[in-house]
């Protein structure tokens, strides 16, 4: 345990003190808060459904530059040869550095908050769905930090990382898409259950069903094994 | 209780190519080796093994009486390793580094602060802590890298040529550091430097493409070696007449004659020799009889011609790295 925290403190202070962090975040909250002021005035409702779908698009362009360096810098700098001769198990690197990456997104996240206060001063927007919307917004950031900070561990090129985690994304939102075309209603049904829009538009909907959760966080689950398994591997 | 490195038959292969073949040593506890061979000769992959960073092919590395194969984890607590480019994360400062180390080497919290004060003193970094890495210059880095060595009291020392890219005093100051690790816990270093060999490690092991040549104490080392048959002398005489002079001594086989710069009319000779006990003495009474001799001398086998013997003799391999 004390390994794991000690990752994740280190991936955090990395954060902090390079750029890259401030600078995803602010690109983010600019584009949340365009796309904010933009739906409420367009609509005059007080709901954010609009919202969060564009959120969810920014975060799936955004999430790789945040999850790019995880391994990749660690091949660059040297130092992955130095966390695997330390003390450390391979599931207690990928998990701190996990949920460094993931402290980031809710930074991201509670950002957003700002935007509920002249929602909740001038209107009357119903907090379950909102709710609902947030955490479906965290549960797809947690699943494309996942995803990205596998490619990353494959390539010690951040660039390279960076791109082959975003058409990943991008392939997991859109392969809804493909649903129309099947004749099959097994491979409509697979399609469907695959897209990243699908889940996500249910949060946004409010309806948090187990079965959104649960796919995420299997998603989530099988990029980290895979990552965890690569390294293990790779001694 | 086991030696603190032990490397039994041990070889690594990558893909179709053997780096590393058949290896076995001991480090014993309390001891420095030297680990010497030209570039490419498996050092690296070697320590690499030992590290953990990499599994043997086949053979077995234990450190600590720990089976890398499957122990490593309980190995790697005992273990300090620098390796040879040190592994930096450049935007931290040196101080939170050197506690994230520590963190994960399980030093307990009350202790974090005292150890990090430690190895800085060890490695002259009291006065760098807060500045960042990517500041530093090479001999600094190379300091901040063995300070990250030292780091949770390891029972074995793993150094990737830790003195290259030093200044003459930074070269000192760090074999002092070892040399004190050293006393009492195990040492394995790799270099090329081979004056450094001699100065402080106890034994030495010389390998080349993948295979071990030798294992000993640098001094056995030398007397192993045979006699030299070079002899050196310096004579103020014309070069002609103390040719002919020389060829004439019973056992002398070659020569080489050049004149000594800056000092006029004397020469220096290197004479090669049948080895033949008292042949100084004839070539003494020879040249002393009609010039000045100011220099002879049967010539020791350095380090350096025994490591060259052994690398050179070694069948070399077509497909060198």
């Amino acid at each position: 345990m004390r390994g794991l925290l000690a990752v994740f403190q280190k991936e955090l202070l990395i954060y902090f003190r390079s750029p890259i962090a401030y600078f995803v975040v602010a690109v983010f909250l600019l584009g949340t808060g365009y796309f904010f002021l933009y739906d409420i005035f367009s609509t005059g409702n007080a709901i954010m459904n609009e919202t969060f779908r564009n959120m969810g698009i920014l975060l799936i362009t955004l999430i790789p530059l945040v999850s790019m360096r995880l391994f990749s810098s660690e091949y660059t700098g040297r130092t992955m040869e130095l966390l695997t001769t330390l003390p450390l198990k391979s599931w207690q690197v990928v998990l701190g550095k996990y949920f460094g990456a993931v402290s980031i997104l809710l930074l991201m996240t509670l950002g957003t908050a700002i935007n509920l206060v002249p929602m909740y001063l001038y209107g009357n927007p119903e907090t379950s769905t909102i709710l609902s919307g947030y955490l479906g917004f965290i549960l797809l950031g947690m699943a494309c930090l996942a995803i990205g900070q596998f490619f990353s561990s494959l390539t010690q090129n951040q660039i390279i990382a960076a791109l082959v985690t975003v058409s990943m994304l991008l392939a997991f939102w859109f392969i809804g898409h493909l649903k129309e075309f099947q004749s099959s209603d097994t491979l409509r049904d697979l399609f469907g259950y695959l897209s990243f829009a699908n889940h996500f538009g249910d949060f946004i909907r409010g309806l948090m069903r187990s079965e959104g959760i649960i796919y995420y966080l299997i998603v989530s689950a099988i990029a980290l094994t895979l990552n965890a398994g690569f390294l293990q591997w790779r001694r | 209780m086991s030696a603190a490195i032990s490397l039994e038959a041990v070889s690594k292969q990558y893909g179709p190519k053997t780096i590393v073949h058949d290896l076995s040593f001991q480090v014993e506890k309390g001891e420095i080796v030297g680990f010497l061979g030209p570039n490419g000769a498996g050092k690296t992959t070697t320590m690499r093994m030992i590290a953990g960073v990499s599994t043997a092919t086949s053979g077995r590395v234990s450190v600590a009486g720990y089976d890398m194969a499957n122990q490593n984890e309980q190995a790697a607590q005992k273990i300090g390793y620098l390796p040879e480019h040190p592994p930096l994360y450049d935007t931290l400062e040196i101080g939170q580094y050197l506690r994230f180390i520590a963190k994960v080497k399980g030093v307990s919290s009350g202790e974090i602060d005292r150890e990090i004060e430690r190895v800085c003193v060890a490695c002259r970094l009291e006065d760098v802590r807060r500045r960042e890495i990517y500041k530093l210059s090479k001999g600094y880095r190379q300091r901040v890298g063995l300070a990250q060595a030292l780091l949770g009291k390891p029972e074995v020392l793993l150094l990737d040529e830790p003195t290259a890219g030093l200044d003459p005093g930074q070269i000192q100051e760090t074999r002092e550091v070892i040399r004190k690790f050293g006393a009492e816990n195990a040492v394995l270093l790799s270099t090329h430097i081979l004056p450094e060999v001699t100065m402080i490690c106890q034994r030495v092991a010389i390998i080349n493409n993948g295979r071990l040549l030798a294992v000993d104490s640098p001094a056995n080392l030398q007397r192993a070696a045979e006699q030299s048959n070079q002899v050196a002398l310096t004579v103020r005489a014309p070069a002609a007449d103390l040719e002919k002079e020389l060829r004439a001594v019973n056992g002398v086989l070659g020569l080489i004659i050049h004149p000594v710069p800056s000092v006029e009319g004397v020469v220096s000779v290197n004479c090669q020799i049948e080895q033949r006990d008292g042949i100084e003495a004839a070539i003494a009474r020879v040249v002393a009889a009609r010039w000045d001799l100011y220099r002879l001398e049967r010539q020791q086998p350095t380090l350096e011609n025994i490591f060259l013997r052994y690398v050179q003799s070694a069948p070399q391999k077509a497909n060198e790295k």
